[in-house]
């Protein structure tokens, strides 16, 4: 064989690689109706038929019909069969895979449900053995896997880092000997935040305050090996966390605030470490629920008078299940509950997920297609806006600025503490 | 019948359907000889248990509830195209057997009345549907997602509709005589009886029989084993 004939062969054998049972459903199933089209914030802002879901998954479908389909290798020209290493396809591929937020409204409205996200992680393992992976996301999964091999190295700073924290929480309990727990011994919960203290120092008032058995994750949730479609580095960085709840013997991860972290702890793990979880994975927005319906903890009812809207994070809602859990904890703090429309499975992607927010070469299309959540939002008349995702509220506050919203955002803990009444321990 | 006659319209008829079953036992074999995927992708909310999900599944299926909630005129659109292609269907296993009591409900010239009207409603149905999804194929954005195999099929069924529309509207062959046809077929012994020889349909049948079996050849290899692959997409939802 030729090099590019073999090259060839490479790119289609890890594609077939990629090939389960349910993803040749959706390649053969899809007719192009189009449906879809309405679906896609990024379709409806734009215009652009590259973002439109079912030409998305069109991509890695001539590929997979002109190789893999015996009508598609009999006669190529009638799917418009294409080659996986066609430079013209894979820029296109790049651009429309990239910008894809997995936000999975078009599986919603899809008469078929078929799920181009999933489509779309082929499409990442093929721009990743092209050298097309995204440069951004490549750099922030190494330095995430490079901090789980030298994690001594990193905790003495962090930990010093979150000193003023910790004292701020004891001035809120008021309670000297709070603080945050690290490395604790067969800890019930094993919190896992984000980069970042307002993460952090919410859920560790919450947990004091609740009387939880709780110790601190030295790693955080977010998963930027995920965003760029390498199950290896996903994997890696999901690995720290779970050798962690090994280590100390936990008996729940708890996640905090962030969207694609929940799936890729509860559902992607499994997957790509072919194990199951040490501990279950439970929610903190399921924590709060129930910490406030046991009377673990307690809030002043309507302590927030502004008006307030909820923003459903996909990852959270129609990807993980949880619809109600926040909207009780956000109702119980505040005496002005307003939902958007459409809500919770039906709502509109914010625009910023997909780890699209670290990525400024997508700026155009993401404030573009933020233009639908930012109407949805100006439309309650809200003041504050809460949603527990980390990229949701990063892209809402850029929305905030583009499209003057006036809004507070605000992450569904920090209600929890501003209405919360403060029982000394 | 001459020699075109007796292949198109007489042994292509069993290749086409030998084809049609085998192809798509062969996709599901295909299918299932695939490994399934570890991961639960479903979508919330979504019901627990294989009753409730299947129930779900099949509701979606036939009923596709989200495209009435995105647009109406498309729900019907397509809902009219599917319904009326399914009867359609239904109405030629009158020419393998009489349905028997709808006769003994309408009588004899009653039930040819009917089979005139649903039969030419469907017809008109149809050629509207497939004209109206052609045209939306030229247009934006359709035109760039479109793939040559779309324009095939809508225009393949066009004629095959347009043929029988010929039969339906413009032949002067009685259902008696096209039932002797299709027992023929049965009977491993393709002819058209003198009646249909000496009217003015052998060349729209023939035509129409033709594509009908290109059609069905073509059916298991193509987009159209969405009409089995939506069973399996829609339960994967609920997942």
């Amino acid at each position: 064989m030729t090099p590019e004939a073999n090259a060839r062969a490479e790119l289609l054998q890890l594609i077939d690689s990629k090939m389960n049972r349910t993803l040749k459903y959706y390649l053969d199933t899809c007719v192009r109706c189009a449906i879809c089209k309405d679906a896609c914030h990024q379709y409806v802002a734009t215009g652009d038929v590259l973002y439109l879901p079912a030409y998305r998954a069109e991509l890695i479908r001539r590929i997979y019909k002109k190789y893999m389909t015996g009508s598609g290798r009999l006669l190529p020209k009638l799917f418009e069969g294409r080659d996986p290493e066609d430079d013209v396809l894979l820029d296109e591929l790049y651009k429309t895979t990239y910008a894809c937020t997995s936000c999975r409204r078009c599986m919603f409205w899809c008469p078929f449900s078929i799920d181009t996200s999933w489509v779309l992680a082929v499409a990442k393992a093929l721009l990743l053995a092209t050298g097309r992976g995204s440069e951004i996301l490549t750099q922030l999964a190494d330095s995430a896997i490079d901090k789980g091999k030298n994690i001594d190295l990193y905790t003495g700073v962090i930990r010093e880092v979150l000193k003023g924290s910790e004292e701020e929480m004891r001035r809120i309990v008021q309670d000297p000997s709070a603080g945050f727990v690290y490395d604790k011994q067969g800890a019930d919960v094993l919190y896992v935040a984000l980069a970042g203290t307002h993460t952090i120092l919410p859920a560790a008032i919450v947990f004091h305050q609740a009387g939880e058995d709780w110790t601190l994750s030295s790693f955080e949730g977010s998963n930027y090996g995920y965003f760029l479609g390498d199950t290896v580095k996903a994997k890696a960085i999901a690995q720290r966390i779970v050798d962690e709840a090994k280590t100390l013997g936990v008996k729940e991860i708890v996640m905090s605030e962030c969207g694609h972290a929940h799936r890729v702890m509860r559902d992607f793990y499994r997957m790509w470490a072919k194990e199951e979880l040490p501990a279950p994975m439970v929610s903190i927005l399921s924590k709060v629920d129930g910490y406030i319906k046991d009377g673990r903890i307690k809030v002043t009812p309507g302590k927030i008078t502004e008006p307030v809207t909820y923003h459903d994070p996909c990852q959270i809602g129609r990807n993980f299940g949880l619809f109600e859990e926040p909207r009780n904890v956000v109702r119980a703090t505040c005496s002005d509950f307003r939902d958007m429309t459409p809500n919770r499975q039906k709502q509109w992607c914010c625009g910023g997920g997909g780890g699209l927010v670290a990525e400024t070469e997508f700026d155009d299309v993401r404030l573009k297609s933020g233009r639908l959540k930012a109407d949805q939002i100006k439309a309650t008349g809200a003041k504050i806006l809460v949603t527990p995702c980390e990229n949701c509220r990063l892209q809402i506050e850029s929305l905030n600025d583009h499209y003057d919203l006036g809004v507070r955002v605000s992450a569904v803990l920090d209600l929890v503490v501003e209405a919360i009444e403060i029982k000394p321990r | 019948m001459n020699w075109f006659q007796y292949v198109f319209a007489g042994w292509f008829v069993y290749v086409a359907l030998i084809v049609f079953v085998g192809g798509l036992i062969w996709q599901i074999v295909k299918w299932r000889r695939v490994a399934k995927s570890r991961i639960v992708m479903g979508m919330f909310p979504k019901p627990a248990g294989l009753g409730a999900r299947s129930a779900k599944m099949l509701k979606d299926t036939f009923f596709f509830p989200w495209v009435l909630d995105y647009s109406k005129s498309i729900w019907l659109f397509a809902g009219a195209f599917h319904l009326a292609g399914l009867l359609m269907f239904v109405g030629h296993l009158r020419l393998i057997h009489e349905f028997t009591p709808l006769v003994a409900w309408l009588g004899a010239s009653g039930m040819d009345q009917f089979a005139f009207l649903t039969g030419g409603a469907f017809g008109i149905v149809l050629t509207v549907a497939l004209i109206y999804l052609l045209l939306r194929r030229f247009g934006t954005p359709y035109k760039d997602l479109s793939v040559p195999e779309d324009y095939l099929l809508l225009i393949l069924l066009l004629l095959i509709v347009t043929m029988g529309n010929h039969l339906r509207f413009f032949g002067t062959v009685h259902v008696t005589d096209y039932r002797d046809y299709v027992m023929s077929l049965l009977t491993f012994k393709p002819a058209f009886n003198a009646a249909i020889l000496s009217s003015n349909v052998p060349w729209s049948l023939t035509t129409h029989v033709m594509l009908a079996c290109a059609f069905l050849i073509y059916f298991p290899f193509s987009k159209l084993v969405h009409s089995i692959g939506a069973f399996a997409t829609n339960l994967v939802r609920s997942e």
